[in-house]
């Protein structure tokens, strides 16, 4: 077990990332070297400032909100948590001062932003149960929807134990000790990280992750990077 | 479908995948916002008119034959192999879109279905699937470019039966023609239709205003931009430019064309002529007071709609309703933002198919017909020629009863 607890947490990690880096950056590359549209695409009329328009609607999702106000509640509160995530994330491998200018603990949010996730997740996965989005959606869509839902919930599981229940076994310390190791390339697993009752969540959570980050690439979430560009073509 | 037959078509694919296509390939979430955002759908609660749905038809052959996920992990994405009946999917998916692009407008990443269904269209003319018609009267239009001599005696004789009409309801100076043709130097280019409804009402409103201008020898519409055959679109498309080149004209005005004035004004590129809608120097004319006009005193509520490749596609959408506020003191628009107007139901060469797809035309519009109805008019008024002949065609089918004018017919007949 300690055998697959290591090749979960050590060099699968490796692995996902060398692929989502690599992937990311092949397909940025090729998309961008492909020859633009020879005409305009956008939508009239014009109102100037194309790039601030369209980070608006990059960021803000404004036609979302229009046509489709709870799916909009749900994307935001879905994207903003996963940004609050990724902070998150970075302050397990240590401090950075610059995140700290709100005062916060480690890990921020209080196991809220876990909770979000999860309940935007079930949202997202249960719409598409219903007609006319039933028809609409491919396995991807559903098999993505799991395994982000699946990483949350084992990641957050861990958050909830230290923010609610006290639990003090795997603490940030050790967390930032094993992610550290990683990232400095002298991988180490502290005993509490394998050993204690809740490791299996913690390898769980990094197995799920590791799925999500070798499929990004490959996948329809490259809508993190082509929404912008695609919003530009609209705005003239 | 053979192996060649289907390389050949994945040849035709490729050609398609520039960056903004592949980007749309790429990106949809399928998150269902778009579902609204069809007339046809909304006319027709199918989920095979919802836009994503009919993108998805073609994007699942790009996964199946460019994509990594496709070759590796087909049912993931539900790729397919492009076959028999696949271009029949093709066919339904690309001819019951009208190409309007209001799912742009709802769109979260703004995809543009209109250019995905292109793809549709270009691998049903390569597998000699497409609606015969609309490949024929682009043959026309290119033949027509290629030998004009051969038609140039029969279009001057039709001309010279037209002028008459133009002087006599609008009175022009002595020695003056009606209908110029082929004038070296002159300032604007008209590219009207074929039918005495595009020329005369022009010609009067141009004569009106003093202009020095010319008639073309040839019909704005593109019918290779129907079809979606690029190579003919671009025959098309030069043989006007060539004409304005020739003429050394400093405008090109495009009659009440949609299709026709999207193509010349997007795709001509940069040339020494500006191109511009009828619609756009009729609001100059009156702007700069060289022609005038007489309100109407009937009463009658007038409504204007937006042709989809003029308005949402092509940016003009304070011009027709400047030139309304000439025209009338009851105009009652049907939508407070011209970008969601809904779209007539016959663009995408759906008209030029005729009787073929009337019924079709009729479902699939009953959303505009509700549009319309709402306002109350009694004057429908449009600027391009699809959208008259489909507008006209709900009038009769739905009994609206209402009056389906040409804009610039209106002007020209409050002419003083």
């Amino acid at each position: 077990m300690q055998t697959v607890y290591y090749i979960i947490l050590v060099p699968m990690v490796y692995v996902a990332f060398a692929v989502f880096f690599f992937g990311t950056t092949i397909k940025l590359v090729q998309m961008f070297r492909k020859p633009k549209n020879p005409s305009t695409l956008m939508i009239f009329p014009e109102k100037g400032a194309p790039w601030l328009r369209a980070l608006y609607d990059t960021f803000l999702l404004p036609t979302v909100r229009r046509h489709n106000p709870t799916l909009w509640v749900f994307l935001m509160l879905f994207h903003i948590s996963f940004l609050l995530l990724i902070i998150g994330h970075l302050e397990l491998i240590e401090d950075f001062s610059a995140f700290q200018i709100i005062e916060h603990e480690i890990f921020l949010g209080k196991g809220f932003v876990g909770l979000i996730l999860s309940v935007s997740l079930l949202y997202f996965f249960f719409r598409r149960l219903v007609t006319p989005n039933k028809e609409l959606s491919v396995p991807e869509d559903y098999f993505l929807l799991m395994l982000l839902f699946l990483t949350v919930l084992f990641g957050s599981e861990m958050d909830w134990a230290r923010s609610w229940y006290d639990y003090g076994e795997m603490s940030v310390d050790e967390y930032r000790e094993y992610l550290s190791s990683l990232l400095y390339l002298r991988p180490a697993l502290p005993e509490s990280i394998v050993l204690s009752g809740h490791s299996f969540m913690l390898v769980l959570h990094v197995f799920f992750a590791n799925l999500f980050l070798m499929f990004f690439p490959f996948s329809k979430i490259m809508h993190s990077f082509f929404s912008l560009p695609m919003n530009k073509l609209r705005r003239g | 479908m053979d192996q060649t037959m289907r390389n050949d078509l994945l040849k035709l694919f490729r050609s398609k995948l520039n960056q903004a296509m592949t980007l749309y390939l790429e990106t949809c979430s399928r998150c269902g916002v778009c579902t609204r955002a069809c007339h046809v759908y909304e006319s027709m609660p199918q989920v095979k008119y919802i836009a994503a749905y009919r993108a998805e038809i073609v994007r699942r052959i790009y996964k199946k034959y460019f994509k990594g996920q496709g070759k590796i992990w087909s049912t993931l994405g539900e790729s397919k192999e492009l076959t028999e009946m696949a271009l029949e999917e093709l066919y339904e998916a690309a001819y019951s879109c009208t190409g309007c692009r209001r799912c742009m407008v709802f769109c979260p990443f703004g995809i543009d279905t209109q250019m995905i269904m292109s793809i549709a269209k270009l691998l049903l003319v390569g597998a000699h699937a497409e609606p015969e018609m609309l490949t024929l009267l682009a043959d026309m239009s290119v033949t027509k470019g290629e030998s004009l001599d051969i038609f140039k005696e029969g279009f001057l004789q039709g001309i010279k039966n037209l002028e008459s009409e133009v002087v006599k309801k609008w009175k022009i100076e002595a020695g003056e023609t009606a209908i110029p043709i082929d004038v070296e130097g002159a300032d604007l280019l008209y590219v009207a239709l074929a039918g005495a409804h595009s020329i005369i009402p022009a010609a009067a409103i141009f004569n009106a205003a003093g202009e020095h201008w010319t008639l073309s020898f040839f019909e704005a519409v593109n019918f290779g931009a129907f079809v979606g055959d690029p190579s003919k679109t671009k025959l098309i498309l030069n043989r006007i430019i060539n004409e304005a080149n020739r003429l050394k004209v400093k405008e090109v005005c495009i009659c009440e064309c949609g299709t026709a004035f999207r193509v010349m004004k997007q795709l001509s590129g940069k040339q020494n002529f500006k191109v511009s809608s009828i619609t756009q120097v009729h609001a100059r004319y009156l702007k700069e007071g060289r022609i005038k006009v007489k309100k109407s005193e009937t009463g009658e509520t007038i409504t204007y709609h937006d042709p989809c490749q003029m308005a949402r596609n092509g940016g003009i959408m304070d011009e027709p309703r400047y030139v309304l506020s000439h025209l009338t003191d009851n105009f009652r628009d049907m939508t407070d933002d011209p970008r969601y107007n809904w779209c007539c139901g016959g663009g995408g060469g759906l008209v030029a198919l005729g009787e073929d797809t009337l019924d079709f035309r009729m479902k699939s519009s009953k959303v505009k017909v509700d549009q319309v109805k709402k306002t109350g008019a009694s004057i429908l008024t449009t600027a391009c020629e699809n959208c008259h002949t489909q507008l006209s065609n709900l009038n009769d089918h739905y009994k609206m009863g209402v009056d389906v004018q040409f804009l610039s017919a209106m002007v020209a007949n409050a002419l003083v």
